[in-house]
């Protein structure tokens, strides 16, 4: 197995890792004890373990840590401006749209990068910009909510 | 009179959803230990086999590997994975026929070795590794081809295949006479759908043996003290020698009531004398784990002219899997749950649960009740049909009032049935939108409803036994010490609400410990929607004492009794004189640190057993729209009318009915669990073969909370969580007969079912 020495700025942070050719972005990112992005289809069919590469929603489950490499990565973990909740964290408290919460991380990133593009959606437009990521627990009724709440405190509030 | 509440009835965020909301919360696939292996299971590629010869002397030499183990390694004890044998009444109905490993392969993943290696790569090269010679036996794939004479035996000791003939215990009256005095009497046959549970968090455990011998699981069981009471027999240890974990779990829905992988992995760790822990794929997950079972419903219904049902029948066929796990419970649901529903004076049923070479089966959401429904609540409407009556109209003159006996003969508290297809019917606009001209170009659009009760826990079949401790701290904030679990469902959070409510003091002020059989007292596992109507009691009365000790405390500093004080706001106040008073944290801290000795750390204890299990009660409306070129079926709306008590938080009682929806909606309509009628094997064992609904699946959903308060409950509070799958799949269901007068027999209505059997009603007419 090839291995090479790897440059990573993970929720702003750099990182130098030896990664393996054939090891996925989720497994990086367990190896840097960043538990936060979940896996549960492992195949990229559930949107659970997405995360933001250079501002973009990627499955980090299908994804090669090495296509990654020398880019900006956003997890779950790096939302909160420190004990600050990200407005899309905070709506999600708010609006009772987290049981189980595994879906959670994925589902607040996929709407993140969602609300970056289309910061004033309508219940329709984010129904459809989050049809991608699975949740068993709620019926999505609460996390639609949550995103359409989000989208006005942060254009109240500004993008953070 | 509605006494003022400050904390209960308010929809205040769950506690733990701040760190769920930041990625901070630890599953179980989190738990990483020191020096830490990663465990792999090998399971069988026949459904049906004899292990002649494992040979693992390969898999041992690969570097890294440190235990392979097979049913030569594992203690030969029967046991099973469901915890109902520890607490049912009648256990005589329970069936222990699992080992950790088999011997025998039983379905297509039935697990054959298990190996531990110092990573996931290794121990995958290693079960490659491993040579297993099988002696491959005929498969029984079909429950009705399993009990034909000379049907090879899956389980030596169950002559046809036939684990269990249960004879409905609640059966009344007399049914020859019964369906004599109908006027039209209905008979189907019905073949549920083997629904997948589809958490989202795979399966997994992490075990770990101390220094002391004792050992430690992480796991998302939902029965943390019976599941340990089962490791400790399978492994012939003291129940006090292992601690059970439960972390955030990633969704359960029944099925972590169940034993899973945690015997193996402790197999594991016990070999390997290190931390263990082993997570499923997806595959893995759907291909190896407990799931609904599949019925074969024959349902019979006798009706009046006049709209009195006068007999309901039922015979079941119970294609329970390789494994017996959860069948005699539930299908005792489905039985009290097709005989219970209305007043009808005749009703029986009788069932066969049936071993097959197929994916083990277990106790889902809802379970048996919501099978149940989708039988007996399409019969209805058909009925009516028959009869010419609305089926609002005979559903009306049929059900029951408070008083009359429960789905479990106990009498019922309260039974808003009436009131709620009524307000249903009302909001929906059922009169005008069912008499409206249905066609649409080739869209055919439908109305229906369904209407169900369930309960409150497991009582009276099983031992309910509930627990929990509440101590002050010296600031007036307290820990509230009890087993709820979190699945999601956000019992730990209505518990504080109502431990808060009675201390006097603020939601946040309550700091919970769950999860852990070393700091939680004993409890008996929730499931049946046990959690708020039994735990939520338990939880209130160690609130009660604990204030009861606060008001006497309180009462000496203010030179007052007891019981003239209240306790609010975070202050203990004379009632007759709200002015005088002493805050919370000033008789905490003065009890703590107090310089004549009369030291008390204010707490309570609290315990719970019910004398009662109140139904919840449903009427759910659907709107349909069937497309005849196309066969597919467009879900519009669904109305879901809930009566859980008066609820503790609102928002909760929502989100379960939300989800319940959205899990129903794929038990009726996309989630299709195919399993290969030659080779056992599961085909749809990821999200795109079996499809779980996402947004663009779901309706527009409205919920309205219809509140009658139960005296028996904390609050008024009964059941949410469990019983919202039971009526939204029969509802849909009758909006589709609405629509096209097509029957759903063969459950879930997939576009290619519906095609047929839209082609096989062209054909009749």
């Amino acid at each position: 197995m090839k291995k090479e020495i790897a440059n990573f700025k993970i929720n702003g942070r750099p990182y130098e890792v030896i990664v393996t050719s054939n090891m996925t972005l989720y497994d990086l990112l367990r190896e840097l004890h960043l538990t936060g992005t979940k896996r549960s289809c492992g195949v990229g069919q559930c949107g659970s373990c997405t995360v933001l590469v250079d501002g973009n929603p990627t499955l980090a489950c299908s994804t090669l840590a090495i296509a990654a490499r020398d880019k900006e990565i956003l997890t779950i973990e790096g939302l909160a401006k420190g004990a600050q909740l990200h407005p899309l964290q905070q709506a999600f408290v708010d609006a009772g749209a987290i049981q189980c919460g595994f879906c959670t991380p994925g589902m607040i990133m996929m709407a993140k990068a969602f609300l970056d593009e289309n910061p004033k959606p309508t219940r329709k437009e984010v129904s459809e910009g989050l049809g991608g990521n699975l949740c068993r627990c709620t019926g999505y009724v609460k996390i639609v909510d949550a995103v359409l709440a989000a989208a006005g405190a942060m254009i109240k509030g500004g993008n953070p | 009179m509605k006494e003022e509440l400050s904390v209960v009835g308010k929809r205040v965020p769950r506690w733990e959803a701040y760190d769920k909301a930041m990625g901070t919360a630890k599953y179980t696939v989190d738990i990483e230990l020191p020096g830490m292996l990663i465990g792999k299971v090998l399971t069988s590629p026949h459904p049906h086999a004899r292990i002649i010869q494992i040979d693992k002397s390969k898999a041992e030499k690969l570097p890294g590997v440190e235990a392979v183990i097979t049913f030569e390694d594992i203690p030969k004890r029967l046991y099973t994975p469901n915890r109902h044998d520890l607490i049912l009444y009648h256990p005589e109905n329970e069936c222990k026929d699992m080992y950790v490993i088999s011997e025998k392969a039983r379905f297509v993943g039935d697990r054959v070795a298990a190996v531990a290696a110092v990573d996931g790569v290794t121990a995958q090269r290693a079960l490659e590794l491993i040579e297993v010679k099988y002696e491959v036996l005929p498969a029984l794939l079909d429950p009705i081809k399993a009990v034909e004479p000379g049907a090879p035996r899956i389980h030596d000791f169950a002559p046809n295949n036939i684990s269990l003939h249960l004879n409905f215990p609640g059966s009344r009256g007399d049914m020859r006479k019964g369906f004599q005095e109908a006027d039209s009497v209905i008979e189907e046959t019905f073949r549920t759908s083997k629904q997948l549970v589809s958490q989202l968090e795979p399966c997994a455990c992490v075990a770990s043996f101390g220094s002391d011998g004792r050992l430690t699981i992480w796991s998302p069981g939902q029965s943390a003290f019976l599941q340990r009471r089962k490791l400790a027999e399978i492994f012939d240890m003291p129940e006090g020698m292992i601690r059970w974990i439960t972390p955030h779990v990633g969704g359960s829905f029944g099925k972590y009531g169940s034993l899973s992988v945690e015997p193996v992995c402790a197999a594991l760790a016990k070999k390997t004398g290190k931390p263990v822990k082993i997570e499923y794929s997806r595959e893995e997950d759907f291909s190896r784990t407990e799931t609904r079972q599949t019925y074969i419903a024959t349902g019979k219904i006798g009706v009046k002219k006049d709209g009195t049902i006068t007999a309901l029948q039922e015979k079941l066929i119970v294609d329970g899997g390789a494994y017996f796990s959860r069948n005699s419970t539930t299908t005792m649901a489905n039985m009290g749950g097709f005989t219970g529903l209305y007043r009808c004076p005749n009703a029986a049923a009788e069932a066969d649960c049936v071993y097959t070479n197929i994916l083990t089966t277990g106790g889902v959401r809802g379970y048996g009740n919501s099978e149940a429904m989708c039988v007996l609540e399409q019969l209805v409407d058909k009925a009516a049909k028959e009869i010419g009556m609305d089926p609002i109209e005979l559903r009306l003159r049929n059900i029951k009032k408070a008083g009359d006996p429960d789905n479990k003969g106990l009498p019922m508290e309260t039974c808003s049935l009436e009131a709620l297809i009524k307000l249903g019917a009302e909001r929906i606009g059922w009169e005008k939108k069912r008499a409206e001209k249905k066609e649409n170009g080739t869209k055919m659009r439908g109305i229906g409803m369904a209407i169900m009760m369930d309960l409150s826990g497991a009582h009276p079949s099983c031992i309910q036994h509930r627990n929990a401790y509440i101590k002050l701290n010296e600031d007036g904030s307290a820990n509230l010490t009890v087993m709820a679990y979190d699945m999601g469902q956000n019992l730990s959070g209505a518990c504080a609400q109502i431990a808060a409510e009675i201390l006097g003091i603020r939601y946040e002020d309550i700091h919970i410990v769950n999860g852990d059989t070393d700091s939680t007292m004993f409890d008996t596992g929730i499931g049946a929607s046990a959690g708020l109507y039994q735990v939520g009691h338990a939880v209130m009365n160690a609130a009660q004492e604990a204030r009861s000790q606060l008001l006497d405390r309180a009462g000496k500093r203010l030179g007052v009794r007891a019981d003239e004080l209240e306790a609010k706001n975070r202050r203990v106040y004379i009632k007759s004189d709200p002015q005088r008073g002493i805050s919370i944290g000033e008789v905490t801290k003065e009890a703590t640190y107090n310089f004549k000795g009369e030291h008390l750390n204010i707490s309570g204890k609290g315990s719970f057993s019910p004398t009662q299990s109140p139904p919840p009660f449903a009427a759910v409306f659907a709107e349909v729209e069937v497309d005849i070129e196309t066969a597919e079926v467009k879900l519009s709306k669904i109305l879901y009318v809930n009566d859980s008590g008066r609820p503790i938080n609102p928002a909760t009682v929502e989100g379960q009915v939300e989800g319940g929806i959205a899990q129903s909606v794929g038990y009726c309509l996309t989630e299709n669990c195919v399993i290969n009628r030659e080779s056992g094997v599961l085909e749809s064992d990821n999200f795109t073969t079996y499809k779980i609904p996402s947004t663009l699946d779901m309706p527009e959903t409205e919920i309205i909370l219809y509140e009658e308060p139960v005296a028996s409950g904390p609050f008024g509070a009964k059941a949410a969580g469990h019983g919202v799958t039971i009526a939204v799949n029969p509802a849909i269901a009758n909006a589709i007969y609405d629509a096209v007068g097509v029957f759903i027999t063969d459950m879930p209505a997939t576009p290619e079912k519906m095609f047929e059997a839209l082609r096989r009603r062209q054909a009749a007419i």
